[in-house]
């Protein structure tokens, strides 16, 4: 079956949203990649059908953007971010622990194919750096401890609930006067 | 610490409060849009807008109302409004919290920017790393269509309006309004010429309005209390309401604050990020997010309004303050953020593509005690040929790392350069001619 | 492009004023003051991009510095050129650009005319970078095309050629920033329509043609500027040469009615003229085998045959074939010789195949012989319709006016095809098209029925037709009546809604413009078929007016030229009747020699009459009946049994290898002339090389021969036969820039719409319903491909690595059903024989059907029946349906 049977309805739902259909080439590539943890050659041509596209103009599309993996990666895909303001408070220190942890540096992945490591830019954290984000979740106010955690517990149940929730820094400071 | 009246952090800052559809309307919430739609026409929202002087949070400040009048006004066919929730400018993460925390107030605002524009369809372009944002959101469009705000026949109004949450994939370039049209329409984002503007060629070539979230999120609290009110807030003429300032770097409380435009930056960072984190004084700050010109601390008393900073020579930009203590290397600092506009300068532009790689090397061969000191003249020379010489404002923004720390702290360069001779790790020789 | 209609404005160029259309881009204003600002993104043919920033300039009131590329001037713009600050960011720009530039010009194919090496020189630029360079990995592009992505400088101009003018979208920028690049899809290696314009359009050295590859300096090469002798399109171009090699063939921008465009078969097709297997010496038949002889040897031998057989059975018993490939002056000779010479009208030429029944059709309804209108028509028309033809790999150039006026211009296009509106590696028209009809070749008559029923119908006919000729109005009124939806719709497979609408369209549209291609004139209902399209154009009114009009396609590039030089049977040059005595006296005096009086033997009866062994010999000069012919007409007997048949031909075809004397003949790179495009425009044909050994242009063989029969007709140089041409078709090809179309004739028109029109009313307006196929078979059709043309393309090597054999295009669904894959051999059969052949999974073949393409198709010509137009004598292919079988 191909991923666009497989995933019939929300495609349709996707499509729906939009007067043009090309409109719908970053939200299918995002279904592709989360169907495959990548985008493959097939699904890109796939897409450029439904979408009445060439296969070069969806991959010109996919190279210009940064989340899309043309390639498998990690099941853990750990981005710190590395930009000037998260530098300032340590971001530089966390990969090195990273490093340390797993025996990665940025671009690698670990042999057992559980963790690839990314540096980053900007992640709209700034004010609740370091951070990290982990596949789709946000890790902040990352400490050395808390980064074992994590690791541990996406180890253990691929999950972690050190994720972040809702923006929360700096607690409400303002009602508190 | 004076006491500021909130406006888009009061709800979420009130404990217990999750940002549902029911806790927003407990608030007072989607009361603008009950006693906006049907009930004051677009044209006089329009101007209400223009008269509260709000202006764009997004980073070039323009006039919202003004905008708005750009659209032409017997133009038939569809229109569009684009709510521009790509926040990737580094130092730069108020719009996340607004729509994390309070989705509804972004919504509401969405709906009255549509209302008054005559669009039937919203896109809200969130940078596609923040998923849980756009889960929020869509979560609150749900139950916003199921409370009648969304959707078909709105409030019985006889309005419709649609609103759906775009994701984009990992390009900093998209929050520029038309790379964002761009990608929107499926494609590379690539910033376009202008003119034509998106108000009467923008997305799918229709007239269309980009606005950021904090300007759309001011929308139903101008609508409730009137323009007047709003228009005495903060800085006025030509400042008017509040800001949410993202503090980071070396402060104590790093975080979103919610101040009227006008407060000095000393207050900022003294009394309500808490000052310095180490007891080490301040060095240099940025006011505006990544884009803005360094300043120093004989800025510390500028007041935080569009004049004001821009007369200090940086600008307020996206309102992200990033402060740095005695100690930090300002060439390091501004090879951080050079790395970032490499990182994302789209390739459009020959000055901007070649220069920003070209700059970041340059810079990263003095950082490395390789420097030489003809290299900072030709640094400036680069900035000088680069801005006011592309398509889109990046050109501008990616020059001002170093162009203001050149200018504030030359010293740090030179010193580099002097290590790097006296190490006699290059030997001074004639640009390589090509 | 300047709207023409837009007021003028007044602006200031570095203090000259000029005069230009609002809303001209500032650097086309300078460019008309001489002024020429430097730039790489920029080209006329493309949208302004304006990425690569060089052109910038001062506008007066202005902050900023403008790029000139994309700023539209204003009445009292005041720009300045060449000020320090202008001088200093172009230096700059050029600066940055040279950055990551690897300065590799001594391996690089553009040096010499490369427009970073010539800014650079202008501006004295260096560049200050001492950083590392950007480096790309090589990769293999493709076999026709290099690319060298570091020399790229990013404009864009090759994606953005082959998105806006191409309509192919083959090329991607893949990354982004500094390390953006170009490429296809993924690792791999290009596939596309191969036309070039990725090559021409490149500024620098970044994409070059492998064909030429570290072969010269521009300087070295010798140009000349020609037209292409594959199809009807009628591109000029520039052949480059060394010596007496063939380098490269392009066209610059703005040249011939192409406008600097071409395809894979104009880009990369010229090597044809130097394949090995080219005839270099006379041949004559020996003991049953040809063998080499001399000139003098072969042309007494010929005129002695042809005197005897004269003699003997008169000059009517000899018969002669043209292709229309040769030039102008070669068929007028050709007709004239065998007319005068010979004494025969049995004269026969490749625009039988098809381009009489469109042109038969013009001039009952019209009478013209030519369009009555241009390429500028079709660029500037609100509504096309084209019918029957997959323009792109027919006539590609056309098919890009086409695609500008749909996708610049916003016409709207009715498209009657049998194409399915799939994207794939080469354009398709059917994507374009807002009311497509997929109908299966056989159908599209009733299709085009159908468009005139549902005007009919709704009443569109225009008043003054309906008042004027009550009789025309009411016979079409009746015949349609008589056919019905219900047979119309189960047919074509299309609702009358989709009539409907489109005949709306049609009939609203202010300048309309009728394609026709080969699907339709070159089949059996191609004359009706073009006739029911003109009446089309009747009853909407369209036909007479400014910008509308019927534009039959010409396959070969000078099919318009045989038929107007008189080199088929019917007429004599400038298209007058062979039986009109007033032409004839006329034409007669000027050629002081008479003619015989009847209407002369088409290809067909010509064959018949071999067969019957009344037609003794023939002259057959680059057309291969053998090859190209359905097998139930028998043409290779037929040969067989002339006493003498006389070839002239570039390569030993299998009519050839029949022959008795095989003549070399010259291409049409190696001499002079001119072709008459599909729009009626008469070009130069210039050499640019010397003819093959001893080959020979075939105007000079007839002149010869001439001479030897004792009937000399003697010319210094071609030119001199164009002077003669002109004396009997006043004004012939007085080689403006711009063709100037006939207009219809409303004698013409009146009397066929009082008379002409019922001849065969009834036959045209009258519904073929398909017989149905049976389960498991496949319904053959022979279609052209967008890389050959002719059996000359098939000795190209540059076409050969695009397409090096005929393969079998079939639907994947069909493909799943006989459970094929690409490349797997299938044997073919119908009643008339059979064929084994390779196939390709092609998804714009429409379900239940298999396109071989035409010009590999000596081995499925076989599997045809043929059909005879009693009007037009035109032979066509039925249908054919085949069973098809896996074969190891
Ligand atoms: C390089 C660049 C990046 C930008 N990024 C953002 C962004 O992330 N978010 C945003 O709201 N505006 C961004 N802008 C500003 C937008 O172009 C636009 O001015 C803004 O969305 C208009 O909304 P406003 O008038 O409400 O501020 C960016 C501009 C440039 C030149
Ligand atoms: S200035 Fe830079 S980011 Fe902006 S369009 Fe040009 S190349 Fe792209
Ligand atoms: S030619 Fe104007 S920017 Fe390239």
């Amino acid at each position: 079956m191909t991923f666009l049977d497989k995933h019939k309805d929300e495609i349709a739902e996707i499509l729906s949203r939009y007067p043009v259909k090309r409109s719908a080439l970053i939200p299918l590539l995002y279904v592709a990649q989360h169907d495959q943890g990548y985008v493959s050659e097939s699904a890109m041509q796939e897409i450029a059908r439904l979408l009445g596209l060439t296969p070069p103009q969806v991959y010109e599309t996919v190279t210009f953007y940064t989340m899309f993996n043309l390639k498998p990666v990690g099941k853990f895909h750990i981005q710190v971010c590395k930009s000037l303001m998260c530098a300032l408070i340590g971001s530089d220190t966390m990969i090195g622990w990273i490093k340390t942890k797993l025996g990665i540096a940025p671009g690698e992945s670990t042999a057992d194919g559980l963790f690839t490591l990314s540096a980053v830019e900007c992640l709209a954290a700034c004010g609740t750096g370091p951070m990290m984000q982990i596949n789709e979740d946000y890790y902040e106010r990352v400490t050395e401890d808390k980064l074992d955690h994590i690791l541990a517990d996406l180890r253990s149940t691929g999950t972690s609930a050190l994720k972040s929730g809702p923006f929360m820094w700096p607690e409400p400071v303002n009602s508190k006067e | 610490m004076p006491q500021h009246e909130l406006i888009l952090l009061k709800n979420m800052m009130q404990p217990g409060y999750t940002g549902s559809l029911q806790d927003y309307e407990k608030a007072g919430g989607y009361q603008a849009l009950r006693n906006t739609l049907g009930k004051i026409a677009p044209a006089d929202v329009t101007a209400i807008v223009r008269k509260s002087g709000l202006r764009g949070r997004g980073g070039a400040g323009f006039p919202t109302g003004v905008k708005w009048g750009f659209l032409p006004k017997d133009y038939q066919g569809p229109r569009y409004l684009c709510c521009n929730a790509d926040e990737s400018e580094p130092g730069t993460f108020k719009d996340r919290q607004l729509m994390e925390r309070d989705p509804h107030q972004v919504l509401e605002g969405i709906l009255l920017a549509c209302y008054a524009i005559g669009a039937e369809s919203a896109y809200i372009y969130i940078r596609g790393e923040m998923v849980l944002g756009s889960k929020i959101l869509e979560q609150a469009i749900r139950e916003a269509r199921t409370g009648g705000y969304i959707g078909k026949n709105i409030l019985g109004t006889g309005i419709h309006a649609d609103v759906w949450v775009h994701r984009g994939a990992g390009a900093y370039i998209c929050g520029e309004e038309t790379a964002l049209l761009e990608s929107l329409e499926g494609k590379r984002g690539l910033p376009r010429i202008k003119p034509p503007f998106p108000a009467t060629h923008g997305l799918y070539n229709k007239p269309t309005v980009v606005n950021n979230v904090e300007t759309l999120a001011n929308l139903p609290h101008i609508m409730n209390r009137g323009a007047e009110w709003f228009a005495a807030i903060g800085s006025p003429p030509k400042s008017t309401g509040t800001r949410v300032f993202c503090v980071s770097g070396h402060v104590k409380r790093p975080g979103n604050y919610e101040v009227p435009m006008g407060v000095t930056v000393r207050e900022l960072v003294y009394e309500h990020a808490g000052g310095m984190r180490s007891d080490k004084p301040l060095k240099a700050f940025i006011p505006g997010g990544a884009s803005a010109p360094f300043l120093t601390p004989a800025h510390l008393d500028v007041k935080l309004d569009f004049e004001h900073v821009a007369t200090a020579g940086s600008m307020l930009g996206s309102g992200g303050v990033t402060v740095m203590e005695e100690g930090t290397s300002m060439v390091w600092a501004a090879l951080r953020l050079m790395e970032f506009f490499y990182h994302e300068s789209c390739g459009k532009c020959s000055p901007c593509r070649e220069g920003s790689s070209w700059l970041v090397q340059t810079l990263r061969r003095i950082l490395a005690k390789r420097g030489r000191m003809q290299d900072l003249e030709t640094l400036l020379d680069l900035c000088k040929n680069i801005a006011g010489r592309t398509v889109c404002a990046f050109g501008d923004a990616e020059v001002a790392p170093i162009q203001s720390t050149l200018k504030h702290w030359r010293q740090e360069y030179v010193d580099l350069i002097h290590e790097a001779e006296a190490a006699n790790l290059i030997r001074p020789e004639p640009a390589r001619t090509t | 492009m300047s709207d023409t209609t837009a007021p003028m404005v007044r602006i200031s160029i570095d203090g000259m004023t000029v005069n230009v259309p609002k809303g001209t881009l500032v650097i086309e204003a300078a460019r008309r003051v001489g002024v020429m600002i430097p730039h790489f993104c920029y080209h006329p043919k493309l949208k302004p991009d304006a990425n690569c920033r060089m052109c910038l300039v001062e506008v007066e009131k202005m902050p900023k510095l403008q790029t000139a590329c994309s700023t539209p001037v204003d009445e009292g713009m005041s720009v300045r050129t060449a000020t320090t600050v202008v001088n200093d960011a172009h230096r700059s720009v050029l600066e940055f650009i040279l950055a990551n530039h690897p300065l590799d010009c001594p391996v690089c194919d553009q040096g010499g005319k490369c427009d970073l090496q010539d800014f650079s020189h202008q501006y004295t630029a260096t560049s200050r970078f001492v950083e590392t360079k950007r480096v790309f990995q090589k990769e293999y592009f493709s076999p026709l095309i290099e690319t060298q992505m570091n020399r790229c400088v990013q404009c864009l101009r090759c994606v953005r050629y082959c998105d806006e003018v191409m309509d192919v979208k083959a090329l991607a920028p893949v990354g982004r920033g500094t390390m953006t690049e170009i490429k296809h899809f993924g690792p791999h290696p290009l596939d596309c329509e191969f036309c070039g314009g990725c090559v021409q359009i490149c500024p620098v050295g970044a994409i070059t043609s492998r064909l030429s590859m570290y072969e010269y300096r521009p300087w070295m090469l010798k140009r000349a500027d020609t037209i292409c002798g594959y199809c009807g399109d009628g591109c000029q171009m520039t052949v480059h040469t060394k010596g007496k090699e063939l380098i490269e063939v392009n066209s610059a921008h703005g040249a011939g009615r192409n406008n600097g465009d071409l395809c894979a078969r104009g880009f990369f097709g010229f090597h044809a003229t130097s394949h090995p297997e080219r005839l270099t010496h006379p041949l004559i038949r020996r003991n049953g085998k040809l063998v080499q002889t001399t000139w003098e040897e072969a042309l007494e031998h010929v005129a002695d045959r042809i005197n005897g057989i004269k003699t003997a059975h008169g000059g009517t018993s000899v018969g002669g074939l043209i292709s229309g490939r040769c030039t102008n002056e070669e068929l007028y000779l050709f007709q004239k010789f065998l007319r005068v010479a010979v004494g025969t009208n049995h004269i026969d030429s490749s625009a039988r195949y098809g381009h009489v029944n469109g042109l038969h059709a013009m001039r009952l309804v019209q009478g013209t012989h030519r369009w009555t209108v241009t390429f500028d028509d079709i660029l500037g028309a609100d509504v096309l319709l084209l019918v029957g033809t997959n323009i792109t790999e027919t006539n590609p150039i056309t098919g890009l006016k086409v695609k500008e006026a749909v996708k610049k211009r916003r016409a709207t296009l009715i498209t009657i095809e049998s194409l399915e509106p799939v994207i794939g590696t080469i354009s398709n028209i059917a994507t374009l098209s807002h009311h497509h009809f997929r109908t299966a070749p056989s159908d599209i008559p009733t299709a085009v029925l159908g468009l005139l029923k549902a005007v009919v119908d709704q009443n569109l006919i225009q008043p003054n037709v309906t008042q004027q000729h009550v009789a025309y109005v009411g016979a079409v009124t009746n015949a349609l009546q008589n056919i019905s939806w219900q047979d119309i719709q189960t047919t074509t497979g299309m609702a009358p809604e989709a009539f409907m609408q489109a005949a709306k369209v049609l009939a609203g549209g202010r300048r309309v413009v009728v394609l026709a291609g080969q699907l339709l004139l070159r089949s059996e209902r191609g004359y009706g078929g073009s006739l029911t399209l003109l009446d089309l154009l009747l009853l909407t009114g369209k036909l007479d007016q400014p910008g509308c009009g019927f534009a039959p396609l010409a396959e070969e590039n000078n099919d318009q030229g045989a038929v107007e030089m008189g080199a088929v049977a019917e007429f004599l040059p400038g298209v007058c009747s062979v039986t009109n005595q007033t032409d004839r006296d006329r034409i007669k005096q000027q050629w002081s020699g008479d003619f015989p009086l009847d209407v002369g033997a088409s290809l067909v009866e010509m064959l018949d009459r071999a067969k019957a062994g009344s037609l003794k010999a023939m002259f057959i000069v680059g057309e291969n009946p053998v090859g190209s012919l359905p097998a139930s007409l028998r043409a290779e007997d037929a040969l067989r049994k002339l006493d003498l048949l006389v070839c002239q031909e570039l390569f030993l075809t299998e009519t050839a290898a029949l022959a008795h004397i095989v003549l070399p003949a010259a291409s049409s790179l190696e001499k002079s002339g001119t072709f008459t495009n599909t729009e009626g425009h008469v070009q130069a044909v210039r050499p640019s090389t010397d003819p093959i050994g001893e080959s020979q242009p075939d105007w000079e063989v007839f002149s010869a021969l001439s001479i030897l029969l004792g009937s000399p007709m003697e010319y210094a140089e071609s030119k001199e036969i164009l002077k003669e041409i002109r004396s009997v078709i006043p004004g012939y090809g007085s080689l403006g820039p711009t063709p100037l179309p006939p207009k219809v004739d409303r004698v013409t028109m009146d009397r066929y719409l009082t008379e002409g029109y019922q001849h065969d009313l009834a036959a045209r307006y009258r519904l073929v319903i398909p017989k149905s196929r049976p389960d498991g078979t496949l319904r053959l059709d022979l279609v052209q491909s967008l890389f050959h043309s002719g059996k000359f393309s098939t000795r190209s090597k540059g076409l050969l690595q695009i397409e090096d054999k005929g393969r079998l295009r079939i639907n994947p669904v069909d493909a799943a059903r006989f459970a094929l894959v690409d490349g797997d051999r299938v044997r073919l059969s119908s009643t008339a024989g059979e064929m084994t052949t390779e196939v390709k999974l092609v998804e714009r073949v429409p379900q239940g059907t298999a396109w071989f393409p035409d010009h590999f198709g000596q081995a499925a010509v076989r599997l045809f029946d043929c059909a005879i137009d009693p009007i037009t004598h035109a032979p066509s292919l039925r249908t054919a349906t085949v069973s098809m079988m896996r074969v190891a």
